[in-house]
């Protein structure tokens, strides 16, 4: 029985010994799979049993093949991959928004409103000059270019992020569905010993997953895992799944589709990942630029229109102009682009008539045009009615104005030519009646097209007291040079996902407004930066560390290999001998 | 503690990535010349820059203001110097007149020498510079003075903008700078034509009036034109400061942004050959 005996452990030593090398090789052949964990089999003895009166070991077994893992490091490596994973993407976008904005050519923002103002000097330098007014107005088609070619990148950036999300949604669905059905799997198995191979899979998905988005994991006792998302909604329950969506009018949304069909909007909660990295990027950074714009350009649009709208070109609007407003209002005077604006005052502006039926000797009277009888919630026809009303009642005639339409239009009929001075009320300005600028933010500014005259830049006032008027006066010119460095009431913006968007109005001038913006953007921006390198070298540690642990080491298997070998061969040794001992055992008789 | 072999390499893969990161901005710096390629580089410096070409985009804007300005002060000024000779031959030639040695045919002739002085003090007084008047004020593109020195100009001054903060007027009001000088000259012309001694006389004292108030007009415009020089050394010494203060924020420092290239291309030297070495090491050469 003893010689048996020896048999059946040899036979134990070469299985399990061929069994451990078994797993040594396959530990050498994955030792650049991503996510592999190396594997150990675990060497046991048999249970022994008595004879002879002493206790005799039964050999060894290869229980069980263990993987070395740490949960603990495991779980670091998702959630500062999933950092990394955010500030990648935004940093990816940051760069874009740098070169849009970039500084180093001299089409810049900054650059064409310099240029602005100082074009406004040289006309203030050679009011009658013609070449001067076309160069402003070159310039400020220009600038208006600009500001619209700004304002539709930052529109299609956001496009663009939503676009992504789409994609990074469906990345999503493929990944939990696959982890489910590992999830299925490992359950099925684990019944009976470790999944290793399938458990690696799951973490590689998981890890994925995290990628796109704030999760956490839950392993249960039959081995699934659940995850779940931010709000708590649940993403993979062992081996159920659950989509998310995009949704919103225009699929700006990011909502989780739970069982019953409704969807929950989870847009402003997720904050690390690709997916958090978009959403920060579009809705808070991206959005808080547009807004910006569009304030400076109104603040540009309104400072300029005030001071251009009383003055007075080369000559009075000619007789038989029709001019007609640039701002559109289908309802109330308050509906313009600018109607908050309108201060309602008694002396709010002066129309000059002058009658030139006599060309040699013409007559300039003034009509002081009281607005304090409207209200924000008046109609165009209502001003129109107040302003002919008033016109008659100083005794003049020539001009009618007409409040039918969406705009208020003045018609001057073929013996009279008009102007205007001293805009107490902001009127002119919101009605776009002799304005620089229409539009009412960065998509819509524009030179007044009527400007193609350059005969028309307000470039000299009508003299309050007599109606005097020059070709050559340039006080408006000088005024509208001041207005670069005047203090202008303009908000900042701050947007935030979940408490919502807040403005706060600061005191600045235009240029320093644009200057502070792009300033921020670059903060902002070598901010991403900073953290994304930190990040990397974070994760790179951590994975050092992961892979101490769970990576194979070529070195470490070549010694397993050999250990194993010298094993074998001597297991194959005691077979040799035993064989001898039986052979002369049986060679006794 | 155990190091694997995906330790190694990944290492290898970080380490030469972030020094080729830093090659490609050093690369960046000198090639381009700027310390501020992208808005990232130094946000506070950025907007100090963008502050500082405004200012230097303001000040070559008020040195043309000024140089126009200049010329319209040094054009006014010489017309109002030949105005006020005038004034002062008129004087002697009245002082002349109002002698009882005089005779009457003498009073008849001067009558037209007269007539031309005042001619001639409305040519200056429509005096122009750049096909622009400078005595009329915002009337600018209009003559001033009718022939018989009635002033139909602007009563507002033409102003230009010198600074940030303050416009100079260049273009003066006609009928506040010569004054009575026209009223005088008629009244001479006529007390000559009439042979009226008295009224010569009378003239005499106006005509004294009107030199000392040429006189202080001269001088307002010599204030004017110091003024101006002085204002244009200003902004002189102000565009080259902040041309310097401009250079140091945005330009690369070359000897400094070379030597960085240079030791970054060392670095990346050194990672590449340490890399290449320790990936080569493994016990399977040995077994």
């Amino acid at each position: 029985m003893s010689v048996t005996a020896i048999f059946n452990i040899a036979q134990s030593a070469l299985f399990t010994h061929s069994r451990s090398l078994d797993v040594v090789a396959h530990n050498i052949a994955n030792v650049n799979t991503p996510g592999y964990s190396r594997q150990n089999a675990l060497l046991v003895t048999n249970d022994p049993v008595t004879s002879g009166g002493l206790m005799l070991g039964q050999g060894v077994n290869a229980d069980q093949v263990l993987r070395s893992t740490n949960e603990f490091v495991e779980q670091q490596l998702l959630s500062q991959n999933a950092d990394l994973a955010s500030f990648e993407e935004m940093e990816k976008f940051a760069r874009v928004l740098e070169s849009i904005f970039s500084e180093n050519q001299d089409t810049s923002l900054s650059t064409r409103l310099s240029d602005f103002w100082n074009l406004w000097q040289d006309v203030a330098n050679n009011p009658a000059g013609l070449s001067e007014r076309r160069a402003l107005c070159e310039n400020t088609v220009m600038l208006c270019d600009q500001f619209n070619a700004l304002r539709s990148d930052l529109s299609q950036l956001r496009r663009d992020i939503t676009n992504a999300l789409s994609s990074g949604v469906d990345h999503v669905n493929a990944l939990t569905q696959e982890i489910a059905d590992l999830n299925a799997q490992i359950v099925r198995i684990e019944a009976s010993e470790p999944a290793n191979d399938l458990r690696d899979q799951r973490d590689q998905k998981l890890n994925a997953l995290g990628e796109y988005l704030d999760i956490k994991t839950f392993e249960q006792e039959n081995g699934a895992v659940d995850v779940i998302t931010v709000k708590g909604c649940i993403l993979v329950q062992r081996n159920a799944y659950y989509e998310m969506r995009t949704g919103g009018l225009s699929g700006e949304k990011i909502e989780w589709l739970g069982s019953d069909g409704a969807g929950v909007d989870l847009s402003a909660h997720i904050d690390t990942g690709r997916i958090g990295g978009w959403l920060e990027m579009r809705d808070e950074k991206i959005k808080q630029y547009q807004l910006e714009l569009d304030e400076l350009s109104r603040a540009l649009i309104w400072s300029v229109n005030s001071q251009h709208s009383q003055g007075v070109g080369s000559d009075l609007f000619a007789p038989g102009t029709v001019l007609s407003g640039a701002y559109k209002t289908t309802g109330d005077l308050s509906d313009l682009a600018f109607g908050g604006q309108i201060q309602f005052t008694g002396n709010a502006f002066k129309l000059w008539i002058e009658d030139r039926s006599d060309p040699a000797n013409p007559v300039i009277s003034a009509v002081d045009i009281d607005l304090s009888g409207l209200n924000s919630g008046s109609s165009l026809s209502d001003l129109a009615a107040a302003v002919n009303t008033q016109i008659a009642a100083a005794g003049l005639a020539g001009v009618s104005a007409d409040g039918s339409g969406a705009v208020l239009t003045l018609t001057a009929d073929g013996s009279h030519a008009f102007g205007f001075s001293d805009d107490a009320s902001g009127m002119l300005a919101a009605l776009g009646l002799n304005t620089f600028f229409i539009g009412g933010d960065a998509d819509t500014i524009t030179l007044n097209p009527l400007l193609e005259n350059e005969a028309l830049v307000a470039a000299g006032l009508i003299d309050s007291a007599v109606g005097a008027y020059y070709d050559g006066d340039n006080t408006n010119a000088l005024a509208m040079a001041e207005l670069q460095h005047q203090s202008l009431s303009i908000p900042r913006w701050a947007c935030n996902r979940r408490t919502g968007d807040t403005s706060m109005t600061t005191s600045t001038t235009i240029e320093t407004y644009y200057h502070t913006l792009v300033g921020s953007m670059g903060t902002h921006s070598a901010g991403i930066t900073r953290n994304r390198q930190f990040k990397e070298a974070m994760c790179t540690q951590i994975g050092a560390l992961r892979d101490g642990i769970s990576a194979v080491s070529l070195d470490e298997e070549m010694a397993d290999m050999i250990q194993f070998q010298h094993a074998y061969t001597a297991a194959g040794k005691l077979i040799t001998t035993a064989d001898e001992m039986l052979e002369t055992v049986l060679g006794l008789k | 503690m155990r190091v694997a072999n995906k330790v190694f390499f990944d290492a290898v893969k970080f380490n030469l990535g972030t020094i080729t990161e830093r090659m490609a901005a050093a690369n960046e710096v000198v090639s381009s010349g700027k310390k501020l390629n992208s808005l990232s580089d130094d946000p506070v410096g950025l907007l100090q820059a963008l502050n500082v070409k405004s200012t230097i985009a303001g000040i070559q804007q008020q040195t043309r203001n000024i140089t126009m300005a200049q010329s319209w002060v040094s054009g006014a000024e010489s017309a109002l110097t030949q105005a006020q000779n005038i004034v002062s031959e008129s004087r002697a030639l009245a002082v002349q007149m109002a002698t009882a040695t005089v005779s009457e045919n003498e009073r008849t002739a001067a009558v037209d020498m007269v007539q031309g002085m005042l001619d001639e003090m409305v040519t200056l007084a429509n005096a122009e510079v750049g096909g622009r008047y400078v005595f009329a004020g915002t009337a600018t593109a209009e003559t001033p003075f009718a022939g018989d020195g009635a002033y139909q100009g602007s009563p507002t001054a033409y102003a230009v903008r010198i600074s940030r903060s303050s416009n100079l007027d260049i273009g003066t009001v006609g009928s506040a700078v010569f004054g009575d000088v026209f009223n005088s000259l008629a009244a001479l012309r006529d007390s000559l034509a009439g042979n009226d001694v008295s009224g010569i006389q009378d003239v005499l004292g106006d005509l004294g009036d009107d030199f000392e108030h040429l006189s202080a007009q001269i001088t307002k415009i010599g204030l004017k034109a110091k003024r101006l020089d002085m204002r244009t050394q200003i902004i002189q010494e102000l565009k080259i400061g902040n041309l310097e203060r401009l250079s140091e924020i945005e330009d690369a420092d070359y000897a400094e942004a070379v030597m960085n290239l240079k030791s970054t291309e060392m670095a990346y030297q050194a990672a590449l050959t340490s890399s290449a070495k320790v990936t080569q090491m493994s016990l399977a050469n040995f077994i």
